[in-house]
């Protein structure tokens, strides 16, 4: 197990450096943003001094290891808009997300699990096949279409929501769904696929001649086998839905970190999109890494296999 | 009871129907937050539109665009380079301190201190010493004779000095504390910032009891919360998104000509466009009331200057740009090769790409070869402000001085020391220096009016627009908007 642990901690390690370099990189192919932090009257000693302060006046490899040196202690800067630590700012905006993200992630799980559970056990008929086309319905809606028809909906037609904003639960209502929506239509096509492969191996034939009903045969085994790929799709999701929550928060001024990263962009913070950008890196490489460890638990056949 | 019911309901109504008009609150729907409430840091709409209800400035212009008293009563030019101000007295600070003559020259210096670092310091470093005279006057000394001088210090809000000395800058950002109409009450960061009115205000502080800020991003959002009545004003919208409100009976759309002035840049020192008469044809191949009725329907209007009525140096007599694209044509006809030399429009993703689209459109209809390189905005910025040589054929743009003169406008875009600037021709530049320099109204418009006919008759760059702002607003609120994009609260009214 310590091996396995190891072994997969490690890729994480290297993933997360080249994310850093990367990160790195691409932000100085795009220029120098020295000319956008300043007013389109400032002169070019203006926009030396500027440099300076930046440090974008050292050679790009100095810049290189200041900023991995800087990444090895947690320093994400200061803004230089904001004036304040990109911690601060950052942490400020995370309990947001993570709400935005568990709403999401109970939406899609409460609707998305059942539904694809119905999707297999009554595969062939009617039933399956309409669940399946709303299923596709909500998969193929992209998000600032959903998010806006549902603001137009419940805000302003009815007026059962508030239609922007935060405050109190009523507020996570629509951003949750319309956030949820995309990861519902996965869990229930994978749930669907997985339980209808469990559905044909033998201890489900031999446990229905024993006479166990539908209930207790999804309940006791058919769930429960078929979670690995649940959860494993989980990891995948988290990132999924951090991307997602850029436009949804965006859609329904909702301020965690996919709203500040809109703002940021548009204030031209460029630590705070750049420190975005690396928590999500850092967030889906973490998930990755707490999934593969949560099945080597739930099926030893995957710690075995690591191995290799 | 059934009739006790009754009389108890007709109470209320009755209660409702006498009770006078109940102050309300307004809720006001920017695109982001602002980015700083400290007027000396930030200069972005989305800031000023808070914190000038926060601080009162020193001049302020009146909604048709005259400068008026605010903090200075009266002014008066001492000498060339010399301006003193009369300070208003009994205007107080919203922590009860009285403001002084000395908060006025703490602040000049403030803004001006190059180690402050300000996004403004462009605008006000002219201004070298600040001083107290005669106990209630400031004099402003400039490093040379500075006509703009007044059109900048109606941007200058004044702070306390006590407190910000003793808080600091970054402690005075997160809870400003101004002298305007309106109070710094709180700032959640992300998501809104509210202000309570000034009850010891010196002058009116308007109709609302509480005023909220909150970023909301996205324009469909805006409207929306517009329509659900949960927003009583929202800003930067376009036409598409306006045309929503439209026959809307408890929203309206209000819309002003800014000093925005949207124009296409020519590379004269590059085929095709160092020819004059491929200049020429370019401006009759651009249909430019085509571009501001037919595509941005938000109140723009053709311009033929790098200057719009909202500036002081516009000359109203220089003839609109002729469309004509049988005319152009004829000109590329006349030399087809030089006409078909590929040319680049540069443009950034912050320009509307359907007007730079449209461009490109008309310019190819009448013969040239126009490709379009759209590049992120610090690339588009060294490609626009690069030598000659290295620069695009075209590029689109858009130049605002937030000065409401024409120096800010015209100076960066023609005169030959900027590097904004393709444009080299010694008469223009002498021009644009003795305008810039000029305390004589006169002397001033008489040089901007010849450099407008100048650019007019040689095409040195082709003027497009006076942009337009859009904003959206319950049918009850009564909202001026101005060409520079003011949003004071102490303006607005609620109709009875």
């Amino acid at each position: 197990m310590l091996r396995f642990l190891l072994h997969r901690g490690g890729q994480a390690l290297i993933a997360a450096f080249g994310v850093v370099t990367l990160v790195f990189f691409i932000q100085r192919l795009s220029g120098d943003p020295t000319a956008l932090l300043l007013p389109e009257t400032a002169t070019q000693a203006d926009i030396e001094a500027m440099r300076v302060t930046l440090g974008l006046d050292q050679p790009i490899w100095v810049q290189y290891f200041d900023f991995l040196w800087a990444m090895a202690q947690f320093d994400l800067g200061r803004s230089f808009v904001q004036n304040t630590s990109v911690w601060e700012i950052i942490l400020s905006r995370v309990p947001q997300t993570l709400q935005l993200a568990g709403g999401a992630l109970v939406v899609a799980l409460v609707v998305g699990l059942p539904l694809g559970l119905i999707m297999a056990l009554t595969r062939g008929k009617l039933v399956s096949r309409f669940v399946m086309g709303q299923v596709l319905a909500f998969q193929s809606m992209p998000t600032f279409w959903s998010g806006i028809m549902l603001i137009l909906v419940f805000g302003v037609w009815l007026r059962w929501l508030p239609s922007s904003g935060t405050g109190s639960l009523a507020h996570l209502i629509m951003p949750s769904i319309a956030l949820g929506l995309l990861s519902l239509a996965t869990y229930a096509r994978i749930t669907r696929t997985a339980v209808l492969d469990e559905l044909g191996k033998d201890y489900v034939r031999s446990a229905r001649a024993r006479g166990v009903g539908t209930g207790r045969l999804v309940r006791r085994h058919l769930m429960r086998n078929s979670l690995i790929p649940i959860i494993s799709i989980t990891a995948l999701e988290l990132s999924q839905l951090l991307a997602g929550a850029v436009i949804v928060e965006t859609v329904f001024a909702w301020p965690g970190l996919g709203l500040l990263m809109v703002q940021s962009v548009a204030a031209r913070d460029f630590l705070v999109v750049q420190a975005v950008v690396l928590l999500g890196a850092f967030v889906t490489i973490f998930a990755n890494l707490a999934a593969d460890i949560l099945y080597s638990i739930i099926d030893p056949r995957v710690r075995l296999a690591g191995k290799l | 009871m059934k009739h006790s019911m009754k009389g108890f309901l007709s109470g209320i109504a009755l209660a409702v129907l006498v009770t006078p008009a109940i102050a309300r609150d307004i809720t006001i729907d920017l695109a982001g937050e602002p980015s700083s409430l400290d007027p000396h840091m930030q200069w972005n709409p989305d800031s000023y539109y808070v914190y000038r209800n926060v601080f009162d400035n020193l001049v302020t212009r009146d909604n048709t665009g005259k400068i008026v008293p605010q903090i200075a009563t009266e002014w008066e030019q001492a000498s060339d380079t010399e301006l003193t101000l009369t300070i208003r007295e009994g205007v107080t600070f919203h922590d009860g301190s009285p403001l002084t003559p000395e908060d006025v020259v703490f602040s000049v210096k403030r803004i001006t201190d190059p180690e402050f670092g300000s996004p403004q310091l462009g605008q006000f470093n002219q201004i070298t010493d600040a001083k107290v005279v005669d106990g209630n006057k400031v004099v402003l000394t400039t490093a040379g004779p500075y006509p703009a001088l007044m059109a900048q210090l109606v941007k200058l809000s004044i702070v306390p000095k006590k407190v910000v000395e003793s808080v600091g800058n970054e402690a005075f950002n997160a809870a400003p504390v101004g002298s305007g109409p309106y109070v710094f009450d709180e700032w959640k960061r992300g998501v809104s910032v509210t202000l309570d009115q000034n009850k010891d205000y010196w002058g009116t502080a308007g109709p609302f009891e509480k005023a909220i800020f909150r970023a909301v991003p996205d324009a469909a959002t805006r409207i929306a919360d517009l329509q659900a009545g949960t927003a009583d004003l929202v800003v930067s919208i376009d036409a598409d998104a306006g045309a929503q409100l439209k026959g809307n009976a408890k929203a309206k759309l209000l819309s002003a000509p800014t000093e925005r002035v949207g124009y296409v840049g020519l590379n004269l020192d590059k085929p095709p466009f160092n020819d004059l008469e491929m200049r020429k044809a370019a401006s009759l191949a651009i249909d430019r009331l085509g571009i501001t009725e037919g595509l941005l329907q938000a109140g723009e209007v053709p311009m033929a200057q790098m200057s719009s009525p909202a500036h002081f140096g516009y000359a109203p007599d220089i003839p609109a740009f002729e469309y004509d694209l049988e005319k152009a044509k004829s000109i590329t006809a006349a030399n087809p090769e030089l006409a078909a030399t590929p040319a680049v429009l540069a443009t950034a993703p912050v320009f509307d790409q359907r007007i730079v689209q449209a461009v490109q459109q008309m310019l190819n209809d009448a013969g040239f070869n126009i490709s379009i390189s759209m590049t992120d905005m610090p690339t588009y910025l060294g490609i626009v402000r690069s030598d000659p040589a290295e620069n695009s054929e075209l590029s689109f743009g858009r130049w605002s001085c937030a000065c409401q003169d024409a120096d800010g406008i015209a100076y960066p875009t023609l005169h030959s020391d900027s590097n904004w600037s393709r444009v080299n021709v010694p008469e223009i530049d002498t021009l644009l220096e003795e305008a810039r320099v000029s305390l004589d109204p006169e002397v001033r418009q008489a040089a901007y009016t010849k450099v407008h006919q100048m650019v007019r008759d040689n095409y040195y760059l082709l003027p497009m627009y006076q942009a337009a702002v859009l904003y959206g607003a319950v049918s009850d609120l009564e909202f001026e908007p101005t060409a520079n994009e003011s949003m004071f609260l102490n303006r607005m009214s609620v109709a009875q």
